[in-house]
């Protein structure tokens, strides 16, 4: 099976974001990153479907030098090659222009399964990969929780609300977005991360694949990012753990009349 | 790597050669090689090691080995293990990343350490290829576990002092061991024990016993004061039966593993230490931040950012330092062929080259963590006096590391008398600038910097205070002049007998571990600042205009310069203590002013500093240098 | 050209999302606000009943597009046969709620005409007589104002609990339902929808539940969960969880609370060591008491809590049971 797998890099989970001072987007330097944990899982399932019927893993970011990363990491841990399309401000894009690259640029390779985590960390649209399905003109399925190839078919487990689930076949080549919790996630050994050294990045540029600025062009115009204002007051309450424990008892006897 | 070495730099040539940014290892050279296995160490002790931390304790039977099996297969046991052994076989950057990370637990960090690198270490330079071949493949997986004996009941820094006795059966096939090997950790679920004994009673030489020989036994769990997770206890060697073939190395010459094998654990143990100390401030940071009194966080108040602001300052220059020492010992360790016989006296020697910073390091970095750990435990206010809280563990969990590995008074001893050593067989150039600083001409002779204060002019002055770093640049030149001129005057009264005079040689120490201390911060800063193009100091007072630095550099910037000024202040006391205890009289007066004149120097808003390296550390709550 | 503001119902197996009336909301909203006229949407396989049912809302018209094809929920067939009806009658705005079938099919129906998608929107407000919609970055940590560039018809999505399912405004007589045959190919839809089902029998439902105790990552240990289900025990609620304390089995799936989970709304709710990802936060927001007990003041949990302690959960725990018996002992 020839695997491709979409891993976005996103603002570690712990960092403390703070604006430019336009406020039209976060201050990135002095900003750590990490691999989006959606991907970090879509990655694991597409190694271990190679463990499985054996084939390749590619790898596919957009994004500045700085993605090299996450790239890296996914090859520590497996992957047996990478693309990283450079694109500055790739973050920013909305999820059409990341789409619209990737399948430029993978179309030719005639991927059997393409797994991307089911939506971002950082932009959170939950689009990329349903984007990049219709431009590739491939079957889909979103919010997977596991995954059965055989004879050239899927049989996907996917998610609905309210714990239900729902099996669900369709062909191959195909699209999967992978949710978080679907396998439990690999450490890059150390012997992984040596060989991941000699992999092959193949390194795109956007006019390399003869894509004209228009048509990266995103349909959605950015005015500006701010942090919420909080519509619900948060009283909170000090003092060690005892006083803060009557207090709050207190408190909801009183004010909020629930206990 | 962007590492340009000139020549070899050769070790303790920190105190009289000056050495240029771009010449040393920091962690802003890491690679993406290195930050991948910090990932792996940081992951694998987040999601394996600390959310059993109480287990490990408590010493719950099997899990330390369990753990370590673990980590061996994802290659953290084996670092220093050549492939062809079944190893990883990466550079120094790399373990002292480890080890950094495995220090946020202090007892598995200590079964590690004894098991990959006293335990396993002598093997890999000193062992056979069969001894190699047996061992080396199973000690990299985690398979057999390793520890190393050298300390007895009445054998501790006086290591030659042991009195294991080793003797050859008659015909020639084993040794029989006799003797009782203390505070050896890992002992509770070792295989393996590096056991050194005299043969006869005098030849000091060094074995490889295995757990399942006949006449090994080990005795009951210590109770010690900090480190409880970690299984030390005593070996005892009854007629214990080691076939010939377990020498390791020759007999007579196991000092030279001893002692070697030291300089790689003093040197891992300062990583262990500046790790641990991060992981004590990102207590005392979160709590600082979390805890509220009279309406605030405590974090707001003046004197709990000046603590966050020194814990944070004295790790910054112990990770300079050690991570430039790494950057030394690496390019030798390159050379080395794993493949040739040779291997392991090659990588030997690399370290030996660099004893001396190795000893600092360990001196210097278990200082720094005493220091953070007592502050968070101070930050914590009553709860760091708690068990429940983690300031309590970090504390006594601390202590160990002045005395393990050589205490710090040995390693002061050590410094000097290794100094004066080198200065003796001629391979470091000592004497020469002594000499040359006597007579009034630069140090070095690539040196502009060290003409005193008191000569320039107060144009030259200014210029250099607006430069980058300027003031710095003077500051560690002083501090080497400093070093040269107290070690120059003891060694002109004592002579050869100033071995003798422990509490001058210490004082010595001292005052060259604060030239590694203040030399490494100060290459660190220029290094980043030069990277991202600063050209001079900026403000020490933080939102005062638009930025033109970023956060991180300016933030180490801050800290270089908090430490150097307050550093210079102690270097001044402990060369008056040698030159007051060297000479007396007009002798003595006329020093003194010679050392008035070197340290001269103008004072720097410290507080300002202090307030303004805290805001990022309250801000990240964490260390944010690294 | 209609201009219409269209917003799509979702029916599964003949019964409405309730999310679907907060987009119908939100359409009718913006309606007012542009005047443009308001439309909804009902697709799938004899679904006229529920056309009606969504004709008593004030509404221009109910367009109702059935077909065999769509009795069971293809990604394929809704795109095919929403873009024919989007074609047909060229809406301005397309309005959806933000549900894991809009994520499987919008953004292939947008994206397939060359269109933008915005999705998971919280809000809008009309600037120079043009939309600009609110939407969450970095987990919510960041808000972003967006507007749409080049032509409509737009798509945007919104998440649960931004507008008021209960706003819906009705109409005076029931809206015409007009009805609209697609022609969608049988042999177009790649995908196969076999069973649906749920992990294990469910013996606790949450959405009923008046107190709820819930747990997340900070609580570090399986074992840990004795001490909430005893703070539990003492309030007579029931034990939640997010979703990485279900994810390692520590609760079983049916006691997850959030977007993949349940949603729930009860009296009181204690979050103890969650952090607050927006996909727990829809599931719980709408709660009327709020507690949070979380390590980090940063925590986007305050954002909704009406109470918070800075603090260490197993700390507080044990301080608030003992504190909760004594004052059910009074």
């Amino acid at each position: 099976m020839k695997i491709m797998v979409c891993i976005k890099q996103v603002p570690a989970k712990d960092s403390t974001l703070r604006l430019t001072e336009d406020s039209t987007w976060i201050r990135e330097q002095d900003l750590s990153y990490e691999i989006n944990e959606p991907d970090a899982y879509a990655l694991e399932e597409a190694l271990r479907l190679k463990e499985k019927h054996g084939g390749e893993v590619v790898v596919c970011s957009v994004g500045p030098d700085r993605v090299q990363q996450v790239i890296r990491e996914a090859l520590a841990k497996g992957a047996d090659r990478a693309i990283h399309l450079v694109a500055d401000g790739g973050s920013r894009l909305d999820s059409y222009p990341a789409a619209r690259l990737m399948a430029e640029a993978v179309r030719r390779e005639g991927f059997d399964l393409i797994c991307t985590g089911l939506q971002s960390d950082d932009l959170g649209f939950a689009q990329t990969g349903v984007v990049l399905a219709e431009l590739l003109g491939l079957p889909h399925a979103t919010i997977i929780m596991e995954v059965q190839a055989e004879d050239g078919r899927l049989k996907v487990k996917r998610e609905l609300e309210g714990g239900w689930f729902q099996w669900v076949q369709m062909p191959l080549p195909a699209l999967l977005t992978i949710q978080s919790g679907i396998n439990k996630l690999r450490y890059a050994t150390l012997k992984g991360i040596k060989q991941a050294k000699s992999k092959e990045i193949r390194r795109v540029i956007a006019t390399e694949l003869g894509l004209k600025a228009e048509e990266l062009a995103g349909r959605q115009k950015l005015h500006r990012v701010y942090v919420p204002v909080k519509t619900k007051q948060t009283e909170f309450i000090d003092g060690s753990p005892k006083e803060a424990a009557a207090k709050l008892v207190e408190k909801l006897q009183r004010d909020a009349r629930v206990l | 790597m962007e590492i340009a070495f000139k020549t070899q730099i050769p070790g303790g040539g920190f105190l009289i050669e000056e050495r240029l940014p771009e010449e040393v290892f920091t962690p802003e050279d890491f690679t993406e090689q290195h930050r991948l296995i910090a990932e792996t160490a940081e992951q694998f002790m987040r999601n394996e090691v600390l959310p059993r931390w109480e287990q490990i304790e408590r010493q719950e039977p099997g899990l330390t080995p369990r753990l370590l099996r673990q980590a061996g297969e994802l290659g953290l046991l084996s670092i220093d293990i050549p492939e062809r052994y079944g190893g990883t076989e990466m550079d120094k950057v790399s373990s002292t990343i480890v080890v950094e990370r495995f220090a946020q637990y202090a007892s598995f960090l200590a079964s590690h350490g004894a098991h990959s690198v006293i335990g396993t270490l002598p093997i890999v330079f000193f062992g056979n290829e069969e001894q190699k071949k047996k061992y080396l493949p199973r000690l990299a997986t985690g398979e057999l576990i390793a520890a190393y004996c050298l300390s007895e009941a009445e054998a501790g820094s006086d290591a030659l002092s042991i009195r294991t006795r080793a003797v050859l059966s008659p015909d020639g096939k084993h040794y029989l061991l006799n003797g009782e090997k203390m505070w050896i950790t890992n002992a509770g679920f070792a295989d393996l024990f590096i056991v050194f004994a005299k043969v006869d009673g005098e030849k000091f030489s060094c074995f490889i016993v295995e757990k399942g020989f006949p006449g090994v036994a080990t005795g009951a769990e210590e109770k010690k004061l900090g480190i409880k997770g970690s299984s030390t206890r005593t070996v005892i060697l009854e007629d214990a039966r080691v076939p010939a073939e377990n020498l390791l190395g020759e007999v007579g010459r196991g000092h030279v593993v001893a002692f070697n094998i030291l300089n790689v654990g003093r040197f891992r143990l300062a990583a262990g230490c500046i790790g641990g100390a991060k992981q004590a401030l990102q207590h005392a940071a979160g709590y600082a931040n979390q805890r509220r009194a009279f309406g605030k966080t405590i974090a707001q108040f003046g004197l709990i950012q000046e603590k966050l602001a020194e814990m944070a300052t004295r790790i910054y220059a112990g990770e300079c330092m050690i991570y430039r020492t790494a950057g030394l010992i690496d390019p030798l360790l390159a050379e080395a062929i794993p493949d040739s016989p040779a291997y392991g006296e090659q990588v030997r020697k690399a370290i030996e080259e660099y004893a001396v910073e190795c000893s600092i390091d360990k001196v210097y970095c278990s200082e720094i963590l005493d220091y953070v750990a007592d502050e968070c435990v101070q930050i914590y206010g009553g709860y760091g006096y708690h068990q429940d809280y983690p300031a309590e563990r970090a504390y006594r969990d601390a202590r160990i590391n002045r005395i393990f590995e050589g205490t710090s008074e040995i390693n002061r001893l050590l410094i000097t008398g290794m100094l004066l050593k080198r200065a003796a067989s001629g391979r470091l150039g000592l004497r020469a600038a002594i000499e040359g600083l006597f007579q009034g001409s630069p140090a070095s002779g690539r040196s502009t910097e060290a003409r005193s204060m008191e000569e320039r002019s107060t144009e030259e002055r200014n210029t250099e205070a607006a430069s980058l770093l300027g003031t710095e640049k003077h500051l560690v030149a002083a501090v080497k002049k400093t070093a040269l001129l107290v070690a120059g005057v003891a060694y002109q009264k004592f002579a050869d007998s100033l071995a003798d005079q422990q509490e001058i040689t210490a004082a010595i120490s001292d005052i060259v571990m604060e030239v590694f201390a203040m030399e490494s911060a100060l290459l660190r800063a220029g290094k980043m600042a030069a990277r991202s193009g600063v050209q001079s100091s900026p403000q020490p007072i933080p939102d005062s205009g638009p930025q033109t630095v970023d956060d991180k550099t300016a933030h180490v910037l801050a800290m270089t310069r908090l430490f150097l000024h307050s550093r210079m202040d102690w270097v001044e006391q402990r060369a008056r203590t040698v030159l007051a205890g060297a000479i007396t009289g007009d002798a003595l007066r006329r020093q003194l002013a010679t050392l008035q004149q070197v340290t001269r120097r103008e004072a720097v808003d410290t507080i300002a500093l202090r307030r303004q390296i805290a805001a990022r550390i309250i801000q990240k709550g964490k260390y944010a240098a690294g | 050209m209609s201009d219409a503001i269209l917003a799509v119902m979702e029916q599964q197996e003949g019964k409405l999302n309730r999310m679907s009336w907060e987009a119908l909301a939100a359409a009718q909203r913006i309606g007012d606000e542009l005047s443009k006229p308001v439309e909804a949407l009902v697709l799938g396989e004899g679904v006229r009943a529920i056309a009606d049912e969504v004709a008593a809302s004030k509404l221009a018209c109910v367009r109702l597009l059935e077909d065999p094809l769509l009795k069971e929920y293809t990604p394929d067939a809704y795109c095919l046969a929403l873009r024919e009806i989007i074609a047909a009658e060229k809406p301005y705005l397309v309005l959806l709620p933000h549900t894991y079938q809009v994520r499987d099919f919008a953004p292939k129906l947008a994206s397939g005409i060359e269109r933008s998608f915005l999705s998971d929107c919280i809000g809008y407000r009309v600037e120079d007589g043009s939309l600009v919609f609110t939407r969450q970055l970095f987990q919510g940590k960041m808000n972003a104002d967006i507007s749409f560039t080049g032509d409509p018809p737009y798509f945007v999505s919104v998440q649960a609990g931004s507008f008021r399912a209960d706003q819906v405004a009705t109409g005076g007589q029931p809206a015409a339902v007009e009805s609209f045959s697609s022609k969608i190919e049988s042999g177009k839809v790649r995908t196969q929808p076999l069973e649906k089902f749920q992990e294990a029998k469910r013996t606790v439902d949450l959405t009923q539940a008046e107190i709820i105790v819930a747990a997340g990552r900070g609580i570090k240990e399986q074992e840990n969960l004795a001490l909430i289900q005893k703070l539990a025990d003492a309030l007579g609620a029931e034990v939640g969880g997010s979703r990485p304390i279900c994810d390692n089995g520590w609760l079983p799936m049916e006691r997850q609370i959030g977007s993949s989970g349940q949603t729930v709304a009860p009296k009181l709710y204690l979050a103890l060591g969650i952090s607050g990802a927006i996909q727990h936060l829809v599931g719980m927001k709408g709660a009327r008491t709020i507690v949070a007990v979380n390590k980090d003041q940063n925590a986007p949990i305050f954002e909704v809590a009406d109470y918070g302690i800075v603090g260490n959960l197993f700390d507080v725990v044990p301080a608030l049971i003992e504190e909760i018996n004594k004052a059910k002992g009074q």
